[in-house]
């Protein structure tokens, strides 16, 4: 009775009041111990637990490899000796590497959401971001100095204030603006700020606050818009981050510049000759929604958004009269900020602020695609005049409650209004003032989670009462301080972290009496995370490139060899295997990914052609190619789990590539006859010119690359019954057939080109020979191209050709020839054998869809196989 | 239950020396790591499983199912509704309605076949969604969200439900339209991956060239990576290759449910990979239902879908959505273009009604046809309509929902909802209550907040519910 009457009392009590005693705002305490592992022990010793022994050699740099690199270790890894003095010596090694910042990188890139393109935008606006390769390259440069962890979250938060202009590290920012674009607008934009400014670096959700009070941590909605105001009073500005200059982009930006100074002086104008009929609108405001999504407006309309800005003006300034003169005032509501378009469109009509942001395009497809423009970053910049924002009452912009000075926290003690501009750098050095016991605890606790599997606590951004209590709260804390004392050195955290027996023990165990392994009684095995599975198996294939930063590129382009931090991230359109393997999703603040075993992934494995194709690769290395079978399965192993295969895996691994393989289906193999390629059509000698094999089969088409159109071949493409000439002349696609035996034959074909639009196409027969035959142009029509009784001689070719009209547009064709012989000329046959004929479209199909061999196969098993697919 | 457990690997887990508790814990996280497992509903459902047809671009409303006599009356006339429709001219309906079945109800006469289904319709006529612009409101329909990347209603009920099959993936979409939001309509989001939509048929080629090889518009593997390169004996050698190497690791690992995770998954993928293509398969179906359907006749790449769509739900599919041929974004040639989309969705859309029905599938099986909004009653460019979102139709029939209804109105033009009036997140709460769900109690926690499928709104339109 008594427990319920304080129950309900407690629910007119402030819950504030009663969180903030919650365990994560207290101060670090220094608990008794001094090592990791006694912490651990502690805890284990309380259960009557005890820590597994220590992982051989093998496990431990495979392990430490994988944490640190993201990449297997190299086969010649000595793994004879692994005392505690080589160990470290090895991870001292491996923190050197300059493929530690990338593994890292990923960790944190998850948190800061990132991706390559803005989401959703409209068509006038450039989809890519200009400053996400700088970005990205910075974090896995900071990363790589070991950036003291304080100064890595300043800059990220307020780099535009500490360090000078062009600097590199203002690539920073990205943190803050690489968000959607939540179609521009102001209040969701600055929602995903504070969403991961608050989770990313305290591991609060502050943006549960954005409507009502926080339902469970001492954060009052009064505390969002304090954050909300800071973000309001910061203007988003493109600037260079290198010192580099390039004459063209200046041109570009200066022109774009003009433009902007014109459009802005005009939309100035336009406001001031109308600020009667401003003012009039005040008694009308529901005319005027505030909220201007996809409403068109042209230069006669009052700018609903303007008229908001008259309000408030007024409501500001009662009994003050809006002069011309005050009208031209910064911060009058005629006037227009001096600002990048990103934070000033609503200023203007439709068809300017159309103009501007392609305009604006021009100049960021430069910077985007130039690799002689200097990197770009988007900083946020303090605005003149910062605003003291006001709650919005349930979230709604509509109702405006109190004003709230920007400042910090209410949780973290007493506030003081920020004084320093929009006062972000304040929040950033609040952020990190060693006396907020978060900061650090949140830090520590992702690096543990990355080498352990899990946090100490299991909901890595919220530590709020919502979140987990720590499993080791004293040893959290004693890291954090240690964290701390290090001067915030993360990679002092990973040495710490990596000598001790509790990161060093061994993942099999047979106690089970603590099945989730919260008391760290043995390491948790991990599977290899998307990135960490293709960096491996393009690096078992001898195929990856290690390249460090620069431009994105296309996930399964054949060409990419690079790591897999470089495909790019399309937000809108995440490949379906990245999503498949539990890629963070590039749209949220992601602390820690799903992990999901799902038939889908092992489908990707058996079935897509990537883990073929490194199989292939692997065994086309000479070393693997030359050797006898034993001697290359033992490479092989090498190769792939670094290590020589025991007696019974050579034993099994010898009788699977023994075996015998079943036949390929060879119907009289007609589909040998036939060659898909491209080339250049010559006029001169009525040939191809420059024939090339198209490279890549899908199965069902013959193209340049899995995607189609692809980078390579543009829109070539053969399939069964037609197909699609390349972009431009020179990229004519040619079906070729090639006379077997000697004798004459007849073609019977029909080509077809359907679209009644475009200019259509232009086709060849072309004999290797006799040169042309038969030529056609066709739009929208059928051309009949038959041909009777040919003379080849065995290898002859007959080319059936097709490339564009004058320009590229529905150019998709319809021609399956059909090549019959001529019993007259057979030779030697007797007279009796019965027409021999090559059907295009049929013997298209009877491609054998790239079968493996056994070699092949065993490959590609051990690459999927546990062993390679886990750390343990 | 089809849990990766059968008894064999529980008998073969328990004698490799691994006690009970550890399998008990392993039975929960492998439901973690799988998630499809079927899962108990709120309270007894009304529909187990779900067809979405998406008529994308806008279907007009008052065209199709909202009869207005007064539209009729004032065609012609300056519309006055506010500043939208700024002195635009009222626009009657382009084809004649006419009352369809025992109920009554109104209809467009586009729809001769759908009609003689009137009595299973239940027509809303009160549908509002926040935004007129195609991208936004076909988001909203699916995530509830115009804004934000939020899970798709179909990952939601995988969410919920799981999956009776799994051994085919228990959310498909067929061939999505690329646009208006692509994945995002059929992601899962801040959701488990495995809740996601899969996508079958590839946009691999384009409509247009498509349409020349008179093949649908993705004539290649209708899921990704479910054709096998080697024949399937080769392969089945494969899997008992890994799965040899995996047992053997296990058995010097010791307790790894991971791992057993990873080996369940291989053999999934190989009966998923019979399994998908059996399902899509025309060819088991007798010659009267390829007519029923249509299916042979002319473009039949919507009746053929349909098919599809009733074989996966009676494969176990939880949530099957796929798209309408054509797009019903009418700003002008309405009158001809409604006739030709019509035309192109009657017969498939009947014949699955019919099908159902005579399976005994209709009763649990929930049929949903909607655009993303409706249009304007007032005339655009003479010949066509603008968006209007704030009142439209959809339809809903089976799993159910009271056939023969019209449920809800707009004003006297079909302009604006104004009874009953059913705003997205009420449709979503209503279809997630017909699934046995209580939209405010399918909840998921991420960054700090349960987040639903309804935001924080959504009523149950009980007076739909038979």
């Amino acid at each position: 009775m008594l427990c319920r009457i304080v129950q309900i009392s407690a629910l007119f009590i402030s819950t504030s009041l009663l969180a903030a005693e919650h365990w994560s705002f207290q101060p670090l305490k220094a608990g008794k111990g001094n090592s990791i592992d006694e912490f651990i022990q502690r805890g284990l010793a309380e259960k009557g637990m005890k820590s597994s022994p220590r992982a051989d050699a093998h496990t431990l740099i495979r392990r430490a490899t994988f944490d640190l690199t993201g990449l297997p270790p190299s086969d010649e890894s000595d793994s004879s000796d692994m005392s505690d003095k080589h160990f470290a010596h090895l991870v001292d090694s491996l923190l050197a590497s300059p493929h530690y910042g990338e593994q890292w990188a990923r960790h944190w890139l998850d948190v800061a959401r990132y991706s390559d393109t803005k989401g959703y935008v409209y068509a006038r606006e450039e989809k890519q971001w200009v400053h996400a390769t700088p970005y990205r390259d910075w974090v896995v440069r900071a990363l790589n100095e070991d950036m003291p962890y304080d100064r890595f979250l300043l800059l990220q938060i307020a780099g535009d204030q500490i360090v000078p202009p062009n600097s590199p590290d203002l690539a920073a920012m990205g943190f803050l603006t690489l968000g959607r674009r939540f179609l521009g607008v102001t209040h969701d934009i600055i929602d995903d700020r504070i969403d991961v400014v608050t989770r990313g670096t305290l591991g609060l959700t502050v943006a549960c606050a954005r409507c009502h009070d926080h339902k469970f941590d001492p954060i009052p909605t009064r505390d969002y818009y304090a954050l909300y105001g800071v973000f309001q009073s910061s203007a988003e500005a493109v600037v260079p981050c290198a010192v580099v200059r390039n004459e063209e982009l200046s041109a570009l930006v200066k022109k774009n510049r003009e433009l902007m100074t014109k459009r802005r002086g005009e939309q100035m104008a336009r406001t001031r000759a109308r600020s009667a009929d401003y003012i009039a609108a005040q008694k009308d405001l529901e005319k005027y929604p505030e909220e201007v999504f996809g409403q068109l407006l042209d230069d006669k309309d009052l700018n609903p958004f303007i008229v908001h800005r008259f309000t408030a003006w007024l409501e500001k300034h009662p009994g003050n009269e809006l002069t011309e003169d005050t009208l031209k005032q910064l911060g009058s509501p005629a006037f227009v900020p001096d600002e990048h378009i990103a934070n000033i469109e609503m200023y203007f009509p439709t068809g300017v602020t159309t103009e501007l942001w392609k305009s604006q395009a021009d100049v960021d497809r430069f910077i985007i695609k130039k690799s002689a423009a200097p990197a770009h970053a988007t900083v946020l910049v303090d605005r003149p005049l910062p605003s003291m924002p006001r709650v919005f009452i349930r979230g709604n912009p509509l109702t405006k409650g109190d004003e709230v000075p920007r400042q910090f926290l209410s949780a973290f003690g007493k506030q003081t209004p920020f004084t320093k501009g929009s006062g972000r750098l304040e929040l950033a050095q609040a952020i990190t003032d060693p006396r907020n016991p978060l900061t650090a605890r949140v830090m520590v606790n992702r690096l543990w989670q990355h080498h352990f599997g899990r946090g100490l606590v299991s909901t890595p951004s919220d530590f709020g009462k919502q979140g987990g209590a720590p499993s080791h709260p004293e040893l959290l804390d004693w890291l954090a301080q240690r964290f701390i004392d290090s001067g915030w050195s993360i990679k002092a955290m990973h040495r710490l972290i990596m000598s001790s027996k509790t990161y060093q023990q061994s993942s099999q165990s047979s106690d089970l009496s603590d099945p989730d392994n919260r008391l760290l009684s043995r390491m948790n095995p991990h599977r290899l995370s998307f990135e960490e599975a293709r960096d491996a198996w393009i690096s078992a294939a001898g195929r990856l490139n290690r390249l460090v930063g620069g431009r994105p590129e296309a996930l399964f382009a054949s060409s990419n060899t690079r790591r897999t931090l470089y495909a790019l991230v399309d937000r809108e359109n995440v490949p379906a295997v990245m999503r498949t393997f539990d890629f963070a999703n590039p749209d949220l603040s992601i602390p820690q990914r799903t992990e999901t075993t799902v038939p889908q992934q092992a489908l990707f494995g058996m079935n897509h052609p990537f883990v073929v194709q490194q199989a292939k690769s692997l065994l086309n290395r000479p070393e693997v190619k030359s050797a006898d079978a034993s001697t290359r399965i033992h490479r092989i192993y090498a190769r792939l789990f670094q290590r020589a295969p025991m007696s019974d895996e050579l034993n099994f691994s010898l009788g699977f590539v023994h075996e015998d393989q079943a036949p390929i289906i060879a119907t009289a193999d007609h589909s040998k006859s036939w060659q898909y390629g491209y080339g250049e059509w010559d006029e001169s000698t009525g040939k191809v010119k420059h024939f090339k094999p198209l490279p890549h089969f899908t199965g069902i088409a013959w193209q340049g690359d899995e995607a189609w159109p692809n980078e390579k071949l543009g829109w070539a493409q053969l399939t069964a019954s037609g197909g699609h000439p390349g972009n431009d002349r020179k990229h004519a696609v040619v079906r070729r057939w090639v006379a077997g035996t000697d004798g004459s034959y007849t073609i019977n074909s029909t080509l077809i080109h359907e679209p009644q639009v475009g200019d259509g196409i232009r086709a060849f027969v072309s004999h290797s020979r006799l040169g042309k035959l038969r030529s056609a142009t066709v739009l929208g029509v059928d051309a009949v191209m038959n041909l009777d009784t040919i003379a080849f001689k065995a290898g002859d070719t007959l080319d059936f050709i097709v490339d564009i009209g004058s320009g590229l547009n529905s150019d998709q064709f319809l021609w399956s020839p059909k090549i019959t012989s001529s019993l007259t000329a057979v030779t030697g046959a007797g007279g009796d054998t019965p027409n021999d004929t090559w059907e295009a479209e049929k013997d298209f199909s009877a491609q054998p869809k790239s079968q493996l061999t056994a070699w092949e196969q065993l490959v590609q098993v051990l690459m999927l196989s546990n062993e390679f697919m886990f750390v343990d | 239950m089809n849990t990766i457990h059968s008894r064999r690997e529980m008998l073969t887990t328990m004698s490799s020396g691994i006690g009970w508790l550890a399998f008990s814990s392993l039975a929960q996280q492998a439901v973690v790591k799988g998630g499809l497992a079927a899962k108990e509903p709120h309270f007894a459902p009304r529909a187990k499983r779900v067809i979405f047809l998406t008529m994308r671009g806008g279907p007009s409303h008052v065209d199709l199912f909202d009869y207005k006599p007064e539209l009729i009356a004032r065609n012609g006339k300056t519309a006055s509704l506010g500043r939208d429709s700024s002195g635009a001219k009222l626009f009657g309906p382009v084809h004649p309605f006419a009352q369809f079945g025992k109920s009554g109800q109104w209809m467009t006469t586009l729809y001769p076949k759908l009609a003689k289904h009137a009595d299973d319709l239940c027509i809303i006529n009160s549908m509002h969604t926040d935004l007129p612009n195609h991208a936004q409101a076909f988001g909203q329909m699916h995530t509830g969200s115009f804004q934000f990347v939020r899970p798709s209603i179909g990952a939601w009920t995988l969410y919920g439900l799981g999956t009776e099959n799994e051994n085919l993936p228990g959310f498909i979409t067929l061939n999505p339209p690329a646009d208006n939001g692509g994945a995002q309509n059929y992601g899962s989001a801040f959701l488990p991956a495995i809740c996601q939509g899969t996508k079958l048929g590839g946009s691999q080629l384009p409509e247009l060239y498509s349409a020349l090889l008179k093949k649908d518009v993705a004539p290649g593997p209708p899921m990704k990576n479910i054709v096998s390169a080697s024949p399937r004996e080769l392969q089945r050698a494969q899997i008992d290759l890994i799965r040899g190497l995996n047992e053997r690791k296990l058995e010097r690992d010791g307790f790894n449910p991971e791992i057993e995770g990873a080996i369940q998954s291989f053999e999934l993928a190989f009966r998923m990979q019979s399994e998908v293509p059996d399902v899509l398969d025309l060819r088991s179906e007798p010659e009267h239902i390829l007519k029923l359907y249509g299916i042979g006749q002319g473009k039949d790449q919507f009746a053929r879908q349909c098919l599809l769509a009733r074989r996966m739900a009676e494969a176990g599919v939880r949530f099957i959505e796929i798209a309408s041929p054509g797009n019903w974004d009418h700003h002008n040639r309405l009158r001809e273009l409604l006739a030709t989309n019509c035309a192109a969705t009657d017969q498939p859309i009947a014949a699955l009604l019919t099908d159902l029905k005579a399976r005994g599938m209709l009763k649990d099986t929930l049929v949903v046809w909607a655009g993303e909004f409706g249009r304007t009653p007032y005339a655009q460019s003479e010949d066509g309509r603008d968006h209007n979102h704030k009142g439209y139709s959809i339809w809903m029939a089976g799993g159910g929902v009271k056939g023969g209804l019209t449920y809800g109105a707009t004003d006297e033009t079909g302009y604006k909802a104004t009874l009953n009036p059913m705003h997205i997140h009420d449709w979503h709460a209503t279809m997630l209550h017909l699934l046995g769900l209580d939209h405010t109690k399918l909840t998921y926690n991420y960054g700090g907040r349960n987040f639903r499928l309804t935001n924080v709104s959504g009523e149950v339109a009980k007076g739909i519910i038979a």
